[in-house]
Parts: structure tokens; C-alpha cells; sequence
């Protein structure tokens, strides 16, 4: 039976952190998801803490710290070090991101034609962060035959004052169709098609050429129609399709060409600046000699008292048994399919049975889809000590080498509390790097340091 | 500002009784005009099972029901076939329905010239083998269903043919008298907020459920009593045969195929108020039990919402102390307010069901035209609808068909659940702007698969916002909805839907596309626009 000393159940970004940490620190990790996570779906930007009356992440953080039965009650410490530490892995695979934990929560557009709370954001997302000076205009830029992107919409939304929350905004936003090389006649293009088309230079240039011409006429035409004063002085909203593979260089002939600075706008998924994240954590975690498995269902885990000792999937007809010494849980709550309820109100953590917490069954949901209130069951997920160990109703580890992180973590609001990444990363960090320790102790034949790090792996 | 505006007769209530009842006082060449207070259909005919019955279900119970469904089952397939899915229907004797109900049950089919034909269980099992395999007998009758949206379409266009006229979104207000006659009724443009005074000759009350609270406005006492049935849809056909259990009706013992999914009901719970009520978790909870005695393996299929429609059942005065709705009929009854109301000119038909609509407008007008003194005979039982090709019934894959006839372009696809291409949504703007995503919805089916919005929702609002754009560019702009509301507004009334069936793979679902949309700021776009639901919208729709 192969070996691993850290199996991660999860390729998501909480998932993704546990085994790039776990690695770090010399462990043998083994990723095995049944599928794409919430990367695939999110804007690409970190969400670490975005609360009523706190004015950038560190105060967000430092407020849902302080509320018992919250996550950040046990991790809040660890978001900076945690941050820090992926961003420099994420930059050497040439994904950059701007902004820190005491830059201001700032409104940025978003592809709805609303606007949302952001402070660290992808590098081709940022100049959404800048405040707008007097006169200057936003053009929000189609493709046509791109039908998840419908520029008129958006224009027409962000023209009203009221979405930007009292702060400034852009003077006026104008709306401007593009008409991209050999698609004509096209109707149903995906962003992930148009951002690796882009990745090929030299339709690249051709691309940009027709952009550039749209934005010098009508778009730019539209920027100076304030007035002489204002003229050259604007920003120009894409969909986020900048590139995919070759973003960086996309990212830097886009700001060279065009006349007007560029930014994206994230679109419904396919996310291509969550794909771009994934992408960048894969190719970190298997640089490191991490091991990642998608398409995997877990079938089985062998247990040995209160230790998980191995696990088996099933995928393509076949099991596959791997023995460990521990693993985490980085399920995805009910978003990620982590945690399933039936009509009864029952609830089920789908790999290990653990106990879930939960609301009333008869309070699940509020009566209106956005109460500003949220839905109480977004607090969903199991319970975890200080070490994020799964605990029963008492408090008592039910796992001794178990770690749950990310959303299946009981009590964070993420949908209110804009705590998802944040949380992911700081408890994919605390456990990679928590399991890998004893497993080095282990390697160097040190005495483990208690029972939950006594590996019930064999030689 | 009041316009004012004369017919012969204004019909009130824009449900396929409504729809019916303009087609027919048109086609006996009276001037009608129909008002409703929403979009067409969006009452009880909008929130209905889908079913059109053989008359089976109440063979045994109510032969003069079960006559009139037959009857009325074999006009529809001829003059609105296009509406029609031919499905057939099997009533299936389970373990626990009992004997004598099963035995009597050809025997009463035959009495009301239903036609009823036993089938080898194993036959029914091979043709549906999602159906329970302990059932022990099972009959083939012509049940089908109906797709209730472009039924009342038709109507109101061979309605229009024959010179009358029908306004959504235009609720009366209040009503005029004179005497023992209504002289006006005034109605309000529910999306411009204009009135009208519309000045007609006769009244008819199509107003179903809400016929009381029509009639409360004319002075007139009538007491309805609104049953509420709930159902489930599920996000595919485990069955291309409506089943029903062959038993006394009763709660969850019908499963309807409609278009891409498949809709167990239903319950029957009076409420007070018909736009008023809750669907809760144990009403779904047993409406699933007791579905698995049909399909044992329902527990497990995903359920994309729940709906509910209130049924226009009325209970005459004298008898008015009835509890249990399913004791009440489902027969039909044309109220004539001059008898005991003291208005001359105003009739209410209450009761019946979507598979006799027509019968039941046939039998309102002949009561208006005795009133006015008109002669013309009825002919919408031999008319064929417009829009239909004789014989030819609704095919669920002539989305696909089409559009490969059509050489099979590249068409944007706005909803990929249901096929709902751009073309199809333009040519839709083109006769209804301006007009809502919600308006989309039953126009075109957009939103109703499994996403339930999730990745259309966005797109019809940035169709609507092209047409505002060249509105507001050819300065024409007719005042139409903002697309945010749009959004939220849609993805709202989805969401009620879900909230009773919320669990397994749909609150999977619902998590994803409130993160997606929570991502995207969605709130920014609720605070920035408040709207007011409108009152029918209180409650999930189908």
C-alpha cells in the first residue's frame, strides 16, 4: 500500500495551503479531491474579514476574533504570517497580488454591476482599489459574442451614485463593445477560451490592436467628453480574461497598448483568476514534491482507535488504498459537498461522520435570499480545538490526527463576514504545518510528542 | 391623468378561465377586454401541476367531473395540441391502496366513457422502471399534461383576432355602481401607475381564489375558500408517464412529467388569504413519503423547489361550514350576482380545474350572452387555436430539433438548462417589452433547470439593459425595470422556490450561487434600488 504521511481531502484553497505547508516542512503529502473547489468559482481576491465598522482586514480580523465560537478566535494570529508566507510562494509562480491587511476596504466594481468590499486583490484586479479623482471616467469594455459579460448593464449600474457607498466614483462610466480577431459569428465564447487565446502573442497583438482603436475613438472620445481638463484621465473594466497561462505578460502588454489603465472584472465561473490561483498553488504544492489526485472519491477510511490510518478511493472503476499517518479535512462545508443535508434537517460530514454543529433546523434559512442578516446556517460546520482537531458535543477530540479547515469550520459567516480566504489559509497553514512537525520528529526518530502525533503508519 | 375606455364585457382575472372566456365572448363577437394585475397566468393557472387529466381521478368519486375532464381532454388535444405533451397516464394499484377501490375502478372509468385499459405490471415496469416494483396492478388512461403559459397565449391571440384585448399588470381598484349595475370599473397601471376607467356593459369575475376579493369591491358577498396544494419539482423525468395512485385522492399521490422535470403533488390545506401562505419543511417532508410508495428511490432525487397554487374552490352559502377541502367540489359553478347579490350585471365562475377551463368559459359566456341578449353559439370547442399544427402535440426535444433544422447555428445560449437561446429571448422583447425577467420566465421557460438562475439570471438582465440602452439612445425609452432589480428581483423569487426543499445537491446549489452572487456584490445592488415585491409574488411560483 503507498504511503503518505499527510492525505489532504480537498483541492481547494484551504486544502491547497494545508499541503503546500505540510510539504514545507518535509512531510510526504498526497492531495485526492473528487473535484474543482471554490477557486474555480470565487473573484481571485483574498477575503480575509470585510465587517460593519472596521475599515481595513486587520480590523475585520481583530473584530470576529473577538466573537466566541468564530474561527479567528483561534486562528486571527495566524492570517498574517500565513498571508505573508503564501503570497511569496504565489509571486514565484508569477501570481502577484497588492494590498495588505491594513490597506482600506475599498468598493471596487464588480461584472454585476454592483460593487463589492476589497482590499487585497490580484494584480490585474488592483487598479480598481485606487480612489477616482475628480473628472476621471471608467469604460466598461465587451466582447461580443461573450455572453458572460454584458457591458450596458454594467455601465448603466455603476453610473448611479449610490453604488459607491458615498465615496467617489468613477465621473461617468460609458459602455463600449469590442469585436475580437476570427470570432465573428461566435455567440457562446467561455472566458477560459478567450483568456488562453490570448495567451498566443501574436493574436494577442491582433486583439489589442481592435481594442485599443475602440477605446482611442468612442472610449476615449467618451473620457474627454467632460471637458478638455479630463481628457487621458480614466480607467477601462475587462472581463477577466487577461490570460491564463501567460497572464503576467498579457497583464503587461494590456497596461503598454491601451490608452486608458486596465483592470478586470470577475466573472460567474468559470473564474479565470480563481483557475489562475489554482494553477499557481498546484504548481507550488508539485515543485515541492506534493502529490495532488482530482476526479477521487473517498470511498473508505481505516481507523485505529481515535487515528485515521489510511484512506481508499475510488475513481475510474478501481480502489486505491493509502495509508497515512494523519489527514485534513478540507471538505468545503455544504458549498463543497464537505457537509450534505437531507430534508429532515439531519446533517452529515461526508468523510468522517464527525459531529456537525448547526442552527434549528427550522431556522436554516432567512425568508428573503439577501437578508442583510445572512442565513443563520452559514455558521454550519464542525467543531475543532485549539489544534483544529474535530471535537464531539463534550469538547473531546473525536480525531487525535485529524484536521479540519476552511469552510467546513463551524461558526464563520463567510458570506457576511467576507472571512472565507482568510480563514482557509490561516487553518490550512496552522494544520499543514502542525502534522508535518511531528512527522519530522518522527523521520529523525524523536519521540513523538503525544498521541496524536504517534503515526499509526508501519515501516 | 384617467383615461377612460368602453367595452361589452370586462373580464377580470387573466387566468386560462380568463384567457378562455375572452376567446369566447370574442368569438360570439362581444368587445371584451381582460385585465389582470400581474403577467398572464401568474395566479393559480401559473402555479398548477401541469396535469391534463383523463377524468380517472374521479371516476370513482365524481362521474360528472370525470365526464367533463374526458370530454374536455379530447377538445384540448385537438384544438391546442401544441400545448399538449402526450404522455399517457397509469393509475397504479400499491401495496397499500385497497382492494375494492381497484376493483371498481375500470368499472367507473367505463361508466364515464373514460377509456381504461389494464397492462401487465411488468410492461409498466419496463416502460418506467423508476416506479415502485411491488405494485400489483396498473391501467393506462389518456392523461397528459399541459404547459399552461402558451395556453393562455393562444387564447388571448385568437381572442385579439376577433377584435378584444387583454392588459397585464393592470389590477382594478375599484368598482362603480349604479344602482343594481356596475357603471365603471377603475384599473391602475401597476408598472406606470396611470388609471384607467374602463366603462363595460357586463362584468365577468375569472378571478379564481381572489374572486371574493373582486366581488368585495362590487359590494357583493361571495366566500371562497382557497386550498392550498404544494408540489415538488424535481430536476428530471423519472417518469415520461403521468402516475397516479389508483385510490381515493389524496396527498403525493401523482407524479406529472412536464417539460425537463417532473412534479409530484399535491396537498390541500385551506388558507385565508390566497397570496398569503407558507410551504413548510413537513409538508415536504411527507409529500416525499409518501411518494416513495410511486418511486421508491424519490428520497433520494434532487428536488430543484417547491411551489404552491391555491385552488378556486367555493362553497355555496347555505353549506358553508366545510372543513375538509377534498369534500368540496372540483365541479364548476357560474355565479350570477343579480340572484341573490342584486347586480345585474356580473357573474363570478369559481371552482373547476385548467383541463376544463374551456367548458367552464363556454358555460360563463352562454350566461353573459343570455344576459345581452346574444345568440352566437359557442365554437371554441371546434376552433383550432392559433399557432397549432393539427395533431401535432408537444415534443420535448423540439428545442433542439429546431435549431438543427435551423442548421444549427451558433446561438447564444442564454439558459442552458431549458435551451433558451438569445434569438428566442429577442423575438420574446420584441412582443412583450417592456417587460421582466420573471415575464422571460413563463414566456420561454429561462431559469426553471437545475442552476434556477444561477448563471441566466445576469444574462437576461443584460439583454434588458441592450434594449433600455437603445431606447434611451433612440430617446424612446419606455420605462423599463433597472437590471439590478432584475437580478436581485429574479434571484429572489428563485430562492423561495428552494427555501422548503433547501438540502442535498439543491442547498449545494443554492450555496454556490449566493457565494457566487455575494462575490459579485450583490447587495450593492439591493441597496441601491429598493423595489417593492409585488403583492403575487409573495409566494414561490413554479
Amino acid at each position: 500500500m503507498p504511503v503518505a504521511d499527510v492525505i489532504v481531502v480537498g483541492a481547494g484553497l484551504s486544502g491547497l495551503t494545508a499541503a503546500l505547508a505540510a510539504t514545507g516542512s518535509g512531510a510526504r503529502v498526497l492531495v485526492l479531491a473528487k473535484g474543482h473547489a471554490a477557486t474555480h468559482w470565487g473573484t481571485g481576491g483574498l477575503d480575509i474579514a470585510a465587517v460593519p465598522g472596521a475599515a481595513t482586514p486587520r480590523a475585520g480580523l481583530k473584530k470576529l476574533g473577538g466573537k466566541k465560537g468564530h474561527p479567528y478566535a483561534i486562528l486571527a494570529d495566524d492570517v498574517a504570517p500565513a498571508l505573508a508566507w503564501l503570497r511569496s510562494l504565489l509571486a514565484a509562480e508569477g501570481l502577484i497580488y497588492e494590498g495588505d491587511l491594513d490597506s482600506p476596504l475599498t468598493l471596487v466594481p464588480t461584472s454585476i454591476g454592483g460593487t463589492r468590499l476589497a482590499a487585497i486583490l490580484p494584480a490585474a484586479q488592483a487598479a480598481a482599489l485606487r480612489p477616482w479623482a475628480p473628472g476621471e471616467r471608467l469604460v466598461v469594455c465587451g466582447i461580443a459574442g461573450f455572453k458572460d459579460f454584458w457591458p450596458d448593464a454594467v455601465a448603466a449600474s455603476l453610473s448611479r451614485p449610490e453604488m459607491w457607498g458615498g465615496s467617489r466614483g468613477p465621473d461617468a462610466v460609458v459602455a463600449v463593445t469590442v469585436e475580437l480577431p476570427d470570432l465573428a459569428g461566435r455567440h457562446n465564447l467561455s472566458a477560459v477560451e478567450l483568456a488562453r487565446r490570448l495567451d498566443d502573442r501574436a493574436w494577442r497583438t491582433r486583439a489589442l490592436d481592435r481594442i485599443a482603436a475602440v477605446l482611442e475613438s468612442r472610449g476615449a472620445a467618451a473620457v474627454a467628453g467632460a471637458g478638455a481638463a479630463a481628457a487621458g484621465t480614466g480607467r477601462v473594466a475587462l472581463p477577466a480574461i487577461l490570460g491564463m497561462d501567460d497572464h503576467a505578460a498579457v497583464l503587461e502588454e494590456f497596461r503598454r497598448r491601451l490608452p486608458l489603465e486596465p483592470f478586470e472584472l470577475p466573472l460567474v465561473p468559470p473564474s479565470v483568476p480563481g483557475l489562475r490561483l489554482y494553477h499557481a498553488l498546484r504548481a507550488a504544492l508539485i515543485r515541492a514534491g506534493g502529490r495532488i489526485q482530482i476526479g477521487e472519491m473517498i470511498a473508505t477510511v481505516e481507523r485505529d482507535g481515535t487515528s485515521v490510518t489510511a484512506v481508499a478511493t475510488e475513481a475510474a472503476a478501481r480502489t486505491n488504498a493509502t495509508r497515512t499517518g494523519a489527514l485534513v479535512l478540507a471538505t468545503g462545508g455544504i458549498a463543497g459537498g464537505g457537509i450534505v443535508a437531507d430534508h429532515d434537517g439531519r446533517l452529515e460530514e461526508t468523510v468522517l461522520g464527525l459531529p456537525v454543529e448547526a442552527p434549528e433546523f427550522a431556522d436554516w434559512l432567512s425568508a428573503d435570499a439577501f437578508d442583510p442578516a445572512g442565513h443563520p446556517l452559514e455558521s454550519v460546520g464542525v467543531r475543532t480545538d485549539a489544534n483544529l482537531r474535530p471535537v464531539d458535543r463534550s469538547g473531546k477530540p473525536v480525531f487525535e490526527n485529524v484536521r479540519v479547515v476552511g469552510a467546513t469550520l463551524a461558526g464563520q459567516r463567510y458570506l457576511r463576514e467576507r472571512c472565507r480566504d482568510g480563514v482557509a489559509i490561516a487553518s490550512g497553514w496552522r494544520a499543514g504545518r502542525a502534522l508535518a512537525a511531528g512527522v519530522t520528529a518522527s523521520h529523525n526518530g524523536a519521540a513523538p510528542r503525544g498521541r496524536e502525533e504517534a503515526r499509526s503508519v508501519r515501516p | 391623468m384617467s383615461d377612460s375606455h368602453a367595452c361589452d364585457v370586462l373580464v377580470v382575472g387573466g387566468g386560462a378561465t380568463g384567457a378562455g372566456v375572452l376567446r369566447d365572448l370574442a368569438r360570439r363577437g362581444l368587445r371584451a377586454l381582460l385585465v389582470d394585475r400581474g403577467d398572464f397566468g401568474t395566479g393559480t393557472t401559473g402555479r398548477y401541476h401541469g396535469l391534463l387529466h383523463s377524468g380517472g381521478r374521479y371516476a370513482v368519486k365524481d362521474s360528472i367531473a370525470a365526464r367533463e375532464c374526458i370530454v374536455e381532454n379530447r377538445v384540448l388535444r385537438r384544438i391546442a395540441p401544441a400545448s399538449i405533451e402526450d404522455t399517457g397516464g397509469y393509475f397504479v394499484a400499491t401495496p397499500d391502496d385497497p382492494d375494492d377501490y381497484v376493483e371498481g375502478f375500470p368499472a367507473a372509468c367505463a361508466a364515464a366513457d373514460i377509456p381504461c385499459e389494464e397492462i401487465p405490471v411488468a410492461a409498466a415496469l419496463r416502460r418506467e422502471p423508476a416506479l415502485n416494483p411491488k405494485i400489483r396492478r396498473v391501467f393506462r388512461l389518456p392523461d397528459g399534461s399541459v404547459e399552461p403559459w402558451n395556453l393562455i397565449d393562444a387564447n388571448l391571440a385568437d381572442a385579439k383576432a376577433h377584435g378584444s384585448d387583454a392588459w397585464s399588470y393592470h389590477r382594478v381598484v375599484a368598482f362603480e355602481r349604479a344602482g343594481e349595475r356596475i357603471v365603471s370599473a377603475t384599473v391602475t397601471d401597476e408598472r406606470s401607475g396611470t388609471t384607467t376607467t374602463i366603462s363595460p356593459r357586463f362584468v365577468v369575475s375569472t378571478g379564481g381564489a381572489w374572486a371574493g376579493q373582486i366581488a368585495a369591491m362590487a359590494g357583493v358577498k361571495l366566500t371562497m375558500l382557497p386550498g392550498k396544494g404544494v408540489m415538488l419539482i424535481y430536476n428530471q423525468r423519472m417518469t415520461d408517464t403521468v402516475v397516479n395512485r389508483c385510490h381515493k385522492s389524496s396527498d403525493g399521490d401523482i407524479m406529472v412529467p412536464v417539460h425537463t422535470v417532473a412534479i409530484l403533488g399535491t396537498t390541500d390545506v385551506r388558507v385565508p388569504d390566497p397570496d398569503v401562505y407558507d410551504i413548510t419543511r413537513e409538508e415536504v417532508s411527507a409529500l416525499i413519503a409518501e411518494g416513495e410508495k410511486l418511486f421508491p428511490d424519490l428520497g433520494k432525487m434532487r428536488l430543484l423547489r417547491a411551489y404552491a397554487g391555491v385552488r378556486p374552490l367555493y362553497q355555496p352559502p347555505a353549506e358553508a361550514q366545510a372543513t375538509q377541502n377534498r369534500s368540496v367540489s372540483r365541479a364548476h359553478t357560474v355565479i350570477d350576482h343579480s340572484e341573490h347579490d342584486g347586480v345585474d350585471n356580473y357573474v363570478t365562475i369559481v371552482g373547476g380545474k385548467l383541463t376544463t377551463f374551456r367548458l367552464m368559459a363556454e358555460h360563463t359566456v352562454n350566461a353573459v350572452c343570455a344576459k345581452l341578449g346574444v345568440t352566437e353559439p359557442c365554437t371554441t370547442a371546434d376552433a383550432i387555436l392559433p399557432g397549432q399544427v393539427p395533431g401535432k402535440t408537444y415534443w420535448l426535444g423540439h428545442r433542439l430539433a429546431e435549431h438543427e433544422a435551423e442548421g444549427g447555428g451558433d446561438a447564444a445560449l442564454i439558459c442552458e438548462c431549458e435551451f433558451v437561446t438569445r434569438p428566442m429571448l429577442s423575438e420574446f422583447l420584441d412582443d412583450n417589452w417592456p417587460c421582466s425577467v420573471d415575464d422571460m420566465r413563463r414566456g420561454t421557460r429561462l431559469g426553471m433547470g437545475p442552476c434556477q438562475g444561477g448563471f441566466c439570471t445576469f444574462r437576461a438582465a443584460g439583454l434588458v439593459a441592450e434594449r433600455v440602452a437603445a431606447a434611451s439612445s433612440a430617446g424612446s425609452g419606455a420605462a423599463p425595470k433597472a437590471p439590478d432589480d432584475a437580478i436581485v428581483g429574479y434571484l429572489r423569487e428563485r430562492f423561495k422556490g428552494t427555501r422548503p426543499i433547501a438540502a442535498g445537491r439543491q442547498l449545494q446549489e443554492l450555496w454556490m450561487v449566493l457565494g457566487i452572487y455575494g462575490g459579485l456584490g450583490v447587495e450593492s445592488l439591493i441597496g441601491a434600488s429598493p423595489v417593492e415585491a409585488p403583492r403575487e409574488a409573495v409566494n414561490a411560483s413554479r
